[in-house]
């Protein structure tokens, strides 16, 4: 009954914060718009992360591999149809784009997921090197030479505006694909994969097709939130969208916020975007410095996230009353 | 007992190597009844256990679950199957609550997603840790792990629990719970092959007995059979040490 009874309260309070964000752009400048975009696509990256890394402990370094190849299919797919009214060139970037993210992470889930903790992390920063060394180094990707996209908005909205508002469905959409996620059978085997991988399968979780299938399904987020944000910047080349910093970052999110929940990444990619681009915007040399301070001192002092630290808070507080 | 074994052992070989771990065993245990696996430490007990979960695969010989051929079925699918296993170190899914825990078993196993609440309900109560359902079952302590360790078999619905050691370092009344937990089991219909070096416990609850020694099974029967089986006394039971001899004198 009080799970139930808090499970209302977070999606009262989740469409609030959805209806809020949504109309943010009416009062914010340009700029916070910008940075708003950042936030969204960064939490929604995060959450895609979440779903592997956060709910059945296998820590990617390589979410990058995926932006990249939703981001270059996508737009390739899209070129081909270059006559065609934009919004249909992104949704057939989209569909492409996914279907190749989907395609390849099934085909790499097997090899890369029979590695376990910090083997599987730096096998994935190495599957990302590759894919963004082929993407610089193969024609047909236009990796170097770089690739332009569309405006896909819409007529009379500023553009700033219009990928916010398609960062916010984007973000929205993990969101609750996460949260579906998190409360299935499918979640619980997951949760049951981080806490002891062994004793799942002893118990009857299909491991191997579980892991799978969390792999292919952040990947092809990934990939959606690639293209998305390769639209919102109009033209990329392979070093806009195989980031190591990303890769990093999509990490950090979740650890900064609270690893395995659903809100951590998005407090933690909130906190990180405002604090490097707003606070800490104008010391180019010393935000990487000051930005990396604050997550040492953050994991040493709350190493289950500020959502963890919340917790024990709010617990201390019950206990003393 | 009944002619219709839920497990059937036939000349099964395991070879890590240059190591011979299990020696052409064979056994059959009946549905319904304890079965107890005893032997000095290194037998091959948890080896079996092992070989029977699916978690190391048989070198030679044919495990049948029922009339189900098993040896080569990947873990989660003999799970699935109603073949549960309580480990010697319980372990537990430490960051989830006792609930949680028991939820997962619920969910998976042969219980499938079937009234996942109230299966759960029913181990909690079974092993009377229904007021620390919401606890992290990383905060629990030794007895109350090995506890939890039970429920949470018993809650994938298994037809057959393997119970690897669950009396190991628990205190006497620890040790009482638990084998009245393990009858209350055996009563609901399971069947338990347990692994055990509590002889106690084991002559307690056991209907049958079976010897391991250096891999090989060395003998079979009832509790009082096997304890005055001479090659189990020399492997496993040991002589008595015999009475200090009056002082000379005295």
């Amino acid at each position: 009954m009080t799970r139930q009874r808090s499970e209302r309260t977070w999606i009262c309070l989740s469409l609030a914060a959805l209806v809020a964000a949504a109309l943010a752009p009416l009062v914010l400048a340009p700029f916070y718009v910008r940075v708003g975009q950042l936030v969204l696509y960064s939490a929604a990256l995060g959450l895609a992360w979440a779903i592997l890394g956060g709910f059945a402990g296998y820590w990617s370094f390589g979410q990058s591999a995926f932006i990249g190849i939703g981001a270059f299919v996508g737009g390739l797919a899209e070129a081909e149809l270059a006559t065609a009214p934009p919004a249909l060139q992104f949704l057939v970037g989209l569909a492409a784009g996914s279907a190749a993210c989907a395609v390849i992470a099934a085909l790499l889930a097997y090899p890369v997921l029979r590695l376990r903790g910090i083997y599987f992390a730096i096998a994935m920063l190495g599957v990302a090197h590759v894919f963004a060394e082929l993407n610089n180094n193969i024609d047909i990707f236009q990796g170097s030479l770089g690739l332009t996209f569309p405006n896909i908005g819409i007529a009379g909205l500023d553009p700033h505006v219009f990928y916010y508002e398609l960062f916010l469905v984007a973000a929205a959409a993990t969101l609750l694909a996460a949260w579906l996620i998190r409360r299935s059978r499918f979640g619980y085997g997951l949760l049951s994969i981080r806490e002891d991988e062994d004793t799942a399968r002893m118990l009857g979780v299909p491991t191997e097709h579980y892991k799978a299938a969390a792999f292919v399904v952040s990947a092809v987020i990934a990939g959606v939130l690639g293209l998305i944000y390769a639209h919102s910047l109009g033209y990329i080349t392979t070093g806009s969208v195989y980031r190591d910093d990303t890769n990093l970052n999509a990490i950090v999110y979740s650890l900064l916020g609270g690893m395995g929940t659903l809100i951590g990444p998005i407090i933690g990619a909130a906190i990180l975007v405002v604090l490097t681009h707003v606070v800490l915007g104008d010391f180019l040399d010393f935000h990487m410095f000051a930005t990396g301070l604050l997550l040492v001192l953050l994991v040493l002092l709350a190493p289950s996230g500020l959502v963890g630290l919340a917790r024990k808070l709010v617990g201390r507080k019950k206990v003393r009353r | 007992m009944s002619d219709d074994p839920i497990l059937r052992i036939e000349h099964v070989t395991k070879r890590f190597r240059g190591l011979l771990a299990i020696n052409d065993v064979s056994l059959v245990v009946p549905r319904g009844i304890i079965a107890s696996l005893i032997g000095p430490n290194g037998a091959g007990k948890s080896t079996l256990f092992n070989l029977i979960t699916g978690y190391a695969p048989v070198t030679a010989g044919a495990i049948f679950y029922g009339e189900r051929p098993i040896a080569g079925l990947a873990t989660h699918r003999i799970a699935a199957l109603g073949i549960a296993r309580a480990f010697q170190i319980a372990r537990p899914f430490r960051d989830l609550s006792v609930a949680d825990n028991l939820r997962i078993a619920g969910m998976f196993g042969k219980s499938g997603a079937r009234d996942v609440d109230a299966t759960a309900r029913r181990a909690l109560d079974l092993a009377g840790l229904a007021e620390l359902a919401e606890t992290p079952a990383g905060a629990m302590t030794v007895g109350q792990l090995r506890r939890l360790e039970i429920a949470r078999a018993v809650a994938t619905r298994p037809e057959l629990l393997l119970a690897d050691e669950p009396c190991a370092g628990l205190n006497p009344t620890e040790t009482a719970e638990l084998v009245g937990i393990l009858r209350e089991i055996r009563a609901s219909g399971v069947t338990i092959l347990l692994v055990e070096h509590d002889m106690a416990a084991v002559m307690e609850v056991s209907d049958l007995v079976f010897v391991l020694d250096a891999g090989s099974k060395i003998a079979e029967g009832t509790p009082a059979q096997v304890t005055s089986d001479p090659r189990v006394v020399a492997a496993y039971l040991g002589t008595p040490e015999p009475a200090p001899a009056a002082s000379a004198g005295a």
